[in-house]
Parts: structure tokens; C-alpha cells; sequence
């Protein structure tokens, strides 16, 4: 052997044993063998692979000093026929060896193999099987078409069948070590798989299409059955759940295996070792390449607590109506009953004043009147207090409102049942809102009856309704001049039943500017009053979204 | 005026007697039937039970009808009122304690003529009696008799 060929072989051994080592370079391979070859044997070199069924080959690399021979082949990378009788040739004898194939008109090359052979010019050839364990995996060629090289000859036929045998060694390395990396792969995605299904809070289960028998469980679903999977595998719902369930299911999956979409079950009963769950189901069909349904993947998600929670809420929601009923009933049952006997105790206090008040004489005629005037007092509180619980339970309607508009109308009321009074009015700012037209009538009726009330004492009295921008959100105020009050009880003036003046001074039942905040909280607003003694008070509110 | 009877719905003796009072304070002279219950009420009305020998020509003019009352409430009462071809137009002034929206809303809706509210403070009670029978059974003109 000479240099060349040992240096042509010990490139193709080297190329193999590389390939063994690296993963991406089998491309490499193929045309390392190819140079190789035509390198030593100064010929046009392919290296073809045999294709499934092993009728046809696809010639993979080729290599000639000549990049314009390479470039005029048009059969790369694409199936091609030599023809049956050749594969057999090669199958049987392993060589097809035509040094002088042109000379005798290429008799022995099938046609398609001779309009190549035509196209290079070639003189001679010699086609050689790559065997992987006995088995034919491909063939090297070796195209001859230099006139003035001899043809080849045997020396060449020995270098080109040890060069195929090295290679095929390559090729079927090179083919171990790719599957044995994509067995790796398959391996790192299955584990992949194995940690996000096993970990995943829901239950996720494979049954075969055929019998519908479990073949996969996750941990979730263990732990919601209450059965291993060792007893689940190869098992049927039939073997776990009562006789209808498992119907259900079967019946689920194969609507889902015959259909093409995925099938949502909302809700499914599940009996398992813990007793009834509920399960939100998804089922999907897996099928193989041909299309066929193989596998149903079932996902199950325990909505068990959820929907106790929905009728927890749901009977929580119920008693809470109930319960506003009930309120409305008994507000009802005070605004009727309970004003009844007032009118008994005013009404007959009256018919003894007219009757018999020549005989009661002055301190008792003074008697029944605070008699009287305690008995329309408390029907003024049952009235109030009967509108405080009306404004929080009545049902909170938006629309346009004038602020304007509701506050000329409160103060159009006081001024006609107190027409000696004189006051002024002003009116400035952005007063268009959306809110609930009945509360905020009740919301201004009670500020500007306070407004009313506390400027009595005054003969230059104001009233006045504006509104700001503070902080980004609209602010509404209703001030007055009136007797102001002391800061340090401006907490105390939304409450229930409190009063910063006495009855005498100023009438009042201080249920008023409860009711207020109650309006203004449900809007979703804020409301607070700044004042000073003698230097009057302003009511402040925002009204929310 | 006289024979115009006022027919007045009420189960409370206190509030029939304040309000017979307040008639009489008003002046108005005028028969005042008292019925103690929606049944009765309709008795009268309808010429039935202990009210079906009552002479003709004793037709109520004017009822003044209290919502809560025993055994038929105040609005069946009106129902029952406008129901009949006799009584579908017989002024219903509804006179009770109630202020809820729910209450007006239905007396109205039922066909009543007119509501008020008793107030608590006899001297507006009264106002409201005298204002009321002055309307009804003075300035009011009655629908002819067939």
C-alpha cells in the first residue's frame, strides 16, 4: 500500500472513531469517506444508503477533484433505482467490478445508472456493498472517467472493498451512537413528563383505547382514589367504582376516543377511599401516526372543597336575605305598631286638655303637654330610626343626579314650613353625580336641615353647597354660619343617638348624620364635618365611583 | 250631607274613637259606620253576613280604610272594593300608620283614591281628618247614583 492509501485509510478510521465521540457530525462522515476514496483512487466517489424495502438507494455524499462533476449531479439527497439485478449482484457477490464498462457500451448498468455514467464520461466502475453485521446498509461507488489513468484495477478493488467494510463500521457506529443519543433524549423527556405529571396537584391517568384499562396513575390520583397504582394498572373502572360511575366514565372516554376534541366534564362524582368527591374531568384522545385513537389521557381536578365553599356561600347568601326579610318585616311591623299607641297617648292627652282642662288647671294642662311633646318625639325617632334602616337595606340604584337641584328643594321645604326665616343661598361648582336620587334627597335633606337649624340664631344665616377637586377626587360641602361646634367632638357626630346640643338649644334625635354616613359609606364615599364654635360648620363628602 | 255615610275600616278602639273624635271636632255630622275588620268591611259594603238587612240607600259615600286590620287585610279589602261592579267606584282613602314605599305603591296600584298617614300629633290628626271629610264628603263630587 502506498502512503496515499495508508494516509486514505487511516482518515476513514479516524473519521469513525471521531464519530464515536461527537454527536452532529455523520454528514461529516459520509463525506470524509467519499474525499477519501477519490482522493487514493483519483476517481468520482458516492456514497448511496439503502432506503426501507431496500429496492432503492439514496446516494448520500460524493466527492470529485472536479467540484463541477459534483455540481452536475442531480441525484443527492434523492431516491434512485440501479436496478433490481444489480441489488441482487451486490446482495449476492458484494462487488459489481466494470473496469472497461464504457467499452462495452455500460451492458451491464441499468439505465438509469447508465445516463450517469454517460454524463461523467466514465471508463469504468466498480460498486461495492457496505455491510453492517452481514447486513446491507449502503454501497460506495467508484466512477473512473481520467482517460489517462489505467482502469481500475485490482490493486484499487482491494483498497475500495477495505475502505466500504471501514465504512459501513462508521456508518453503523455513527447509527448507535445517534440512537443511542436519541434514547438519551426520549429518556430526559420522559423524565421530564414523569416529574411534572407526578408532581402536578390533579389527577392524571392514560388508559388504552382498546379495553380502557388503566396504564398510567399519577401520585394525585393515588392519593385521591386511595388506591396504588400497582392495583390500578391493567385494572378497569369497573374494578373500582359502583356499576353507573364507572358506566359514566367508560362512556366518557369513548365519546372522547371517538370523537376529535378534547371533552370537558364540569362536574363528576368519583367514590374513593376518603368517600364522594367531585372531580372537574378533562379527557383527551391520543392517537398514533395513522390516526388512530390509542390512548385516552384523563386530567382531574378535585373540586370537591370548591364546591362546598359555593354552597356555603350560597346558603350563607340565603340567610343573609332571610334574615334582611326578617329585618323588613319587624321595621315594618315598629313603623305600624309601635306609632299606634303614641297616637292613643297624644291623641286622648289632647281630648283631656280640651275635655277636663278647667279641672287639671295650669301645672296639669303643663303636664299632659310634656306628655304630648315626649309622645311625638319618639315618633319622631322610631321615623328616623326607620330611615336609617331603610337606607341601608334598600337596594342602591345609580343614575344622574343634580346635586343642585336636591339641595334647593331641601331648603325650598324648610323655607315653606318656616317662611318668617331669611336665608341666603349659594350654589357654585361641578354638582352633576351619579348616585341613588332617594338616598342623596335623604342625604341633603338632613344637611341642610341641620344647616337649617344651627344658623336659627342668626339673622345674616348661609347655606351654601360647592364642590372642589382634593387629592384627585371631587369633594361636595354643605357650610353654614351658624353656631359651629368644638373639633374635639367632630368623631362623635356620625353616631347613633349622638348630639353635641341639648334638646332645648336644638331640637334633634341625632339619628340624622348616622343616616348620612350610611348613605355616603354605601356609595363608597367618605363624609366629615370641620367647624368652629360660633363660626358655623361644613359637611365634606366624596361620593366613590 | 247627612245621608252620606263614611264607612270607617279600623281595629284599634283608641284610633276609632280619636278619629270619630276628630270628625265631630270637624263639624262633619255625617253617619260614620265603623267596621272592626276587612270582613265586616265588606259585609257592609256588599250587604252581607250581620250587614245584610241594612236599609237600602245606606251606601257608604266615602271608606276610610286602615291597612293592617284582622282576618282580610286592608288592601285585599280594596281589591275586593274594586272588584265589584257596586263599589269599583267608591272613593278608598287610606288612613294608616304606614309610610312604606311598598304599602303606597300597592294601595295606589290597587285603585286607592287617596293615603295619609295618622300622625302621631293629635292637632295634626285632626287637621288631617277635617281636610279630608271637608274634601270627600263636601267639595267632592260624588259618581250619580244608578
Amino acid at each position: 500500500m502506498t502512503d496515499q492509501v495508508r494516509q486514505a485509510l487511516a482518515d476513514v478510521s479516524s473519521a469513525a472513531n471521531t464519530f464515536l465521540e461527537t454527536t452532529d457530525d455523520y454528514d461529516q462522515l459520509l463525506a470524509t469517506i467519499a474525499r477519501s476514496c477519490a482522493g487514493v483512487l483519483h476517481a468520482t466517489c458516492t456514497v448511496s444508503l439503502i432506503d426501507d424495502g431496500g429496492e432503492t438507494i439514496t446516494p448520500v455524499a460524493m466527492h470529485d477533484e472536479d467540484p463541477a462533476i459534483v455540481a452536475a449531479y442531480p441525484y443527492l439527497g434523492q431516491s434512485v433505482s440501479i436496478g433490481s439485478s444489480a441489488m441482487r449482484a451486490l446482495r449476492e457477490h458484494d462487488v459489481l467490478y466494470e473496469p472497461n464498462a464504457r467499452a462495452n457500451g455500460y451492458a451491464a448498468a441499468a439505465p438509469g445508472m447508465r445516463t450517469f455514467l454517460e454524463s461523467i464520461g466514465a471508463l469504468g466502475y466498480l460498486v461495492i456493498a457496505m455491510r453492517v453485521r452481514g447486513e446491507m446498509i449502503g454501497i460506495l461507488a467508484v466512477f473512473r472517467r481520467r482517460a489517462e489513468l489505467p482502469p481500475l484495477d485490482e490493486r484499487e478493488r482491494g483498497f475500495a472493498v477495505h475502505l466500504a467494510h471501514l465504512a459501513g463500521l462508521a456508518i453503523a457506529n455513527a447509527r448507535a451512537f445517534r440512537s443511542a443519543e436519541q434514547t438519551q433524549r426520549l429518556h430526559d423527556v420522559t423524565k421530564f413528563v414523569d416529574a411534572v405529571l407526578e408532581n402536578i396537584p390533579a389527577m392524571v391517568f392514560v388508559k388504552d383505547a382498546e379495553r380502557l384499562a388503566f396504564v398510567r396513575m399519577n401520585r394525585a390520583g393515588e392519593e385521591l382514589l386511595g388506591i396504588p397504582r400497582e392495583q390500578l394498572i391493567g385494572k378497569t373502572d369497573f374494578d373500582f367504582f359502583p356499576q353507573d360511575e364507572a358506566e359514566f366514565f367508560v362512556e366518557k372516554d369513548r365519546a372522547t376516543l371517538h370523537g376529535d376534541s378534547t371533552v370537558d366534564i364540569a362536574e363528576e362524582p368519583i367514590q374513593t377511599a376518603t368517600g364522594t368527591r367531585w372531580l372537574h374531568t378533562r379527557k383527551v384522545p391520543l392517537r398514533d401516526s395513522a390516526g388512530v385513537p390509542r390512548w385516552l389521557v384523563g386530567i382531574s381536578h378535585d373540586i370537591t372543597e370548591l364546591k362546598q365553599h359555593v354552597a356555603s356561600l350560597r346558603a350563607a347568601k340565603e340567610a343573609a336575605e332571610a334574615a334582611n326579610r326578617e329585618l323588613e318585616a319587624f321595621s315594618y311591623s315598629v313603623a305600624h305598631d309601635l306609632r299606634t299607641p303614641l297616637r292613643s297617648i297624644d291623641g286622648f292627652s289632647q281630648a283631656l286638655l280640651e275635655d277636663f282642662g278647667d279641672q287639671l288647671g295650669g301645672v296639669g294642662a303643663g303636664h299632659l303637654n310634656r306628655v304630648r311633646a315626649a309622645a311625638q318625639r319618639m315618633a319622631t325617632l322610631i321615623d328616623d330610626l326607620l330611615m336609617l334602616s331603610r337606607v341601608t337595606r334598600a337596594e342602591l340604584k345609580r343614575s344622574h343626579v343634580d346635586l343642585g337641584e336636591l339641595f334647593r328643594t331641601s331648603l325650598a321645604t324648610l323655607q315653606r314650613l318656616d317662611p318668617e326665616r331669611r336665608v341666603a343661598i349659594a350654589i357654585s361648582g361641578e354638582l352633576h353625580v351619579s348616585a341613588d336620587p332617594q338616598q342623596l334627597a335623604i342625604t341633603f335633606d338632613n344637611l341642610c336641615g341641620n344647616a337649617w337649624k344651627f344658623t336659627s340664631k342668626r339673622a345674616d344665616a348661609r347655606i351654601e353647597l360647592g364642590s372642589h377637586v382634593e387629592h384627585g377626587s371631587r369633594v361636595f360641602f354643605v357650610r353654614d354660619n351658624g353656631v359651629g361646634f368644638d373639633m374635639q367632638y367632630a368623631g362623635k357626630l356620625f353616631g347613633v343617638f349622638q348630639r353635641l346640643h341639648s334638646d332645648s338649644e336644638f331640637p334633634g334625635t341625632g339619628i340624622g348624620l348616622a343616616t348620612v354616613q350610611r348613605i355616603i359609606q354605601r356609595h363608597g364615599g367618605r363624609v366629615w364635618a370641620t367647624g368652629e364654635v360660633g363660626h358655623g360648620a361644613m359637611f365634606s363628602f366624596t361620593l366613590g365611583e | 250631607m247627612n245621608d252620606r255615610v263614611i264607612l270607617l275600616v279600623e281595629d284599634n278602639r283608641d284610633d276609632e274613637e280619636l278619629t270619630l273624635r276628630a270628625l265631630g271636632k270637624s263639624k262633619i255630622s255625617n253617619r260614620v259606620v265603623v267596621a272592626r275588620d276587612g270582613v265586616e268591611a265588606l259585609d257592609y259594603l256588599f250587604k252581607r253576613g250581620s250587614h245584610a238587612n241594612r236599609p237600602a240607600g245606606e251606601e257608604a259615600q266615602v271608606v276610610l280604610l286602615d291597612l293592617k286590620l284582622p282576618k282580610v287585610d286592608g288592601l285585599e279589602v280594596l281589591r275586593a272594593i274594586r272588584a265589584h261592579d257596586d263599589t269599583r267606584l267608591l272613593p278608598v282613602v287610606i288612613l294608616t300608620s304606614s309610610v312604606e314605599e311598598r304599602d303606597l305603591v300597592d294601595g295606589y296600584g290597587l285603585g286607592a283614591n287617596s293615603y295619609i298617614r295618622k300622625p302621631v300629633d293629635f292637632t295634626q290628626f285632626l287637621e288631617a281628618v277635617r281636610q279630608l271629610g271637608l274634601y270627600w264628603l263636601v267639595l267632592n263630587q260624588p259618581v250619580p247614583r244608578r
